[in-house]
């Protein structure tokens, strides 16, 4: 991805802006649900299937969201690969294999479907210092999440044959400081939260209660495997509460058909 | 002339088989009471109707999404600082040479760098994750060449001045300034040098392309950049960086025009350099009538409509003239 521009600005550095008072942390809601999705389906009308995400952000001062968008292109009578994801490394292997397992690929034998995730914009708000030093890639969990749901809108909008609608969802083991004892929170805002010792993101089968890809990152306190399961839990609900969102879009997009027809 | 032969074929296996013919066939239709109507179902001179919506990125200092029926456009304003000791061959400009002089900060420096990605699955025939294509790039050089050329964002709004000279801007960095203050500020600044400026980055994606994508694209700049407030920003002379303070509007130059003008047909190497507007027309009339075979314009707001008829007369004489000289 590094070659996209060819308008290349200034010779010399530029660095974004800092501010002499730095601005107040932003305060960590407690919330024992997922942030607000905003789910559309069809908003590319040249490809086969397309889809656009939006989460809401929780506060107020920063009116952020996660946008995805998602285009998709199927391709039938080229090579039988099932699927190709042309994004960043990691983000694009995982969200493969997440999709993999969802795509029936014996209906359409050599066919394959481009899937192109498009990030518009992430969680990290580079205006805050303090949320610029993310270096461990915790906000990648959540973009993740993302695109596993988006795409997974997407594919079933082309009409693919699927097996299940994936979704994404992320649980996270965060601690404000080394004092207090640390809590799981389910879809975790890293600039809110102090510190993320580990997180989970996972994809998900709801109806035939399956986990297509897993991704856990970070260090849990001792070998408590009960931690790690709740985190595992965490990141299922959180699974199961994106793609309630699927469905009803779904749902909607298939009535509005009907309503023309 | 197909319309007979298409009736047994679906309209829209004809559009696909013969793409063409079923333009045509649309817009002269064979039943002369029916009025000619493009494929899409629209007039020919009718436009889709454009559905802007700002502010919607929330990291982003300004952006914008525009709809333009089935293409999609958002665009996103991020101002970054830059040094005046980074910039190569800096020269500091005078308060008094506002407009009039050969410096042009923000070309010379380089302070907008606007850039158009289609690599975004957004038609079929843009692949993704490939460089440029060279449609993206002419669209990215376009917008650039027009950006600087129009004057539109005020250079001096892009200065960022040691503190002193700030604090005193601060208060007339309002929202709404008018030209008295604006005057007010050249005189404030005119002792204090510039310590560095704002690099706008202006980044266009094509969520949806169907067609028309210059033309979406610097409407989805202008409102970007419309809406883009950046926050106010001076030079700290004790950490030596650029420190920032809330916000304030870049607001876009309204400039003031002189109202006398001059033509200058077929100008020497110094009046070029001294232009801010060039027009340079094509024509072929080796027919009956004359033909434009291109009309260029760059810089400048001064021809209009009725200018443009005068180049073009101005054009066919010249072409007589060339036409002697090669016979």
């Amino acid at each position: 991805m590094a070659d996209r521009r060819r308008i290349n600005g200034p010779v010399g550095a530029t660095t974004p802006p800092i501010f002499d008072k730095p601005a107040k942390p932003a305060v960590a809601k407690t919330r024992d649900s997922i942030r607000k999705i905003f789910l559309k389906t069809g908003i590319t009308p040249s490809a086969s299937g397309s889809a656009y995400l939006e989460l809401e952000n929780p506060n107020p001062k920063r009116t952020g969201n996660t946008s995805l968008k998602l285009m998709h292109r199927s391709q039938r009578g080229k090579d039988a690969v099932t699927c190709e994801t042309r994004a960043k490394g990691i983000l694009a292997y995982t969200l493969e294999t997440a999709l993999r397992g969802a795509i029936i690929a014996d209906r359409w034998p050599k066919s394959g479907v481009d899937i192109i995730v498009t990030v518009v914009e992430g969680d990290q708000d580079r205006d805050s210092p303090e949320s610029q030093k993310d270096d461990e890639g915790w906000d990648m969990m959540n973009v993740l999440s993302g695109c596993i749901t988006v795409a997974s809108a997407a594919i079933a909008d082309a009409g693919i044959d699927c097996v299940d609608t994936v979704a994404g969802g992320v649980a996270a083991l965060v601690c404000k400081d080394n004092k207090t004892a640390p809590t799981i929170v389910m879809d975790p805002v890293v600039a809110e939260h102090g510190n993320i010792l580990a997180a989970c993101c996972v994809a998900y089968l709801p109806t035939r209660d399956e986990i297509t890809n897993m991704w856990f990152k970070g260090q849990l306190p001792g070998a408590d495997m009960i931690v790690y399961d709740k985190l595992m839990e965490k990141s299922l609900v959180a699974c199961r509460c994106a793609n309630r969102v699927i469905i009803q879009e779904l749902n909607e997009t298939v009535k509005k058909g009907q309503g023309i027809s | 002339m197909a319309t007979s032969k298409s009736m047994t074929l679906s309209s829209t296996t004809f559009a696909k088989l013969s793409p063409h013919p079923y333009l045509l066939a649309n817009l002269q239709p064979a039943d002369p009471s029916t009025t000619p109507t493009r494929t899409n179902g629209r007039q020919p001179s009718q436009t889709r109707t454009p559905y802007i919506n700002t502010s919607s990125l929330s990291h982003a200092h300004g952006s914008a999404v525009v709809r333009n029926g089935d293409t999609t456009v958002i665009c996103g304003v991020r101002g970054e600082t830059i040094l005046t000791s980074a910039i190569p061959n800096y020269r500091a400009p005078s308060p008094s040479d506002d407009s009039s002089s050969s410096l042009d900060e923000a070309r010379d420096y380089d302070l907008l760098v606007p850039n158009i990605e289609l690599a975004t699955g957004c038609a079929p025939n843009f692949l993704p994750g490939v460089p440029p294509t060279t449609l993206a790039q002419t669209l990215s050089t376009r917008v650039y060449s027009l950006l600087h050329s129009s004057k539109l964002v005020d250079v001096s709004r892009l200065r960022i001045y040691p503190e002193e000279a700030g604090k005193e801007n601060k208060e007339e960095d309002d929202e709404k300034m008018d030209e008295a203050e604006e005057i007010d500020e050249y005189a404030v600044a005119e002792d204090k040098a510039v310590k560095a400026y704002w690099v706008l980055y202006i980044d266009v994606l094509f969520i949806s392309f169907d067609g028309n994508p210059f033309d979406t694209a610097w409407t989805a700049i202008l409102a970007a950049l419309r809406d883009t407030k950046l926050p106010f920003a001076y030079w700290d002379a004790d950490r030596e960086m650029v420190l920032c303070k809330p916000v304030f509007t870049a607001k876009e130059k309204q400039k003031k025009g002189s109202g006398s003008y001059w033509i200058l047909v077929d100008p020497d190497r110094l009046e070029e350099g001294l232009c801010d507007e060039t027009v340079t027309v094509v024509v072929d009339k080796l027919g009956r009538s004359t033909k434009i075979l291109g009309i260029s314009k760059h810089g400048g707001t001064v021809v209009g409509p009725e200018l443009t008829k005068k180049m073009v007369a101005t054009a066919e004489s010249r072409w007589e003239q060339i036409h002697a000289a090669i016979e």
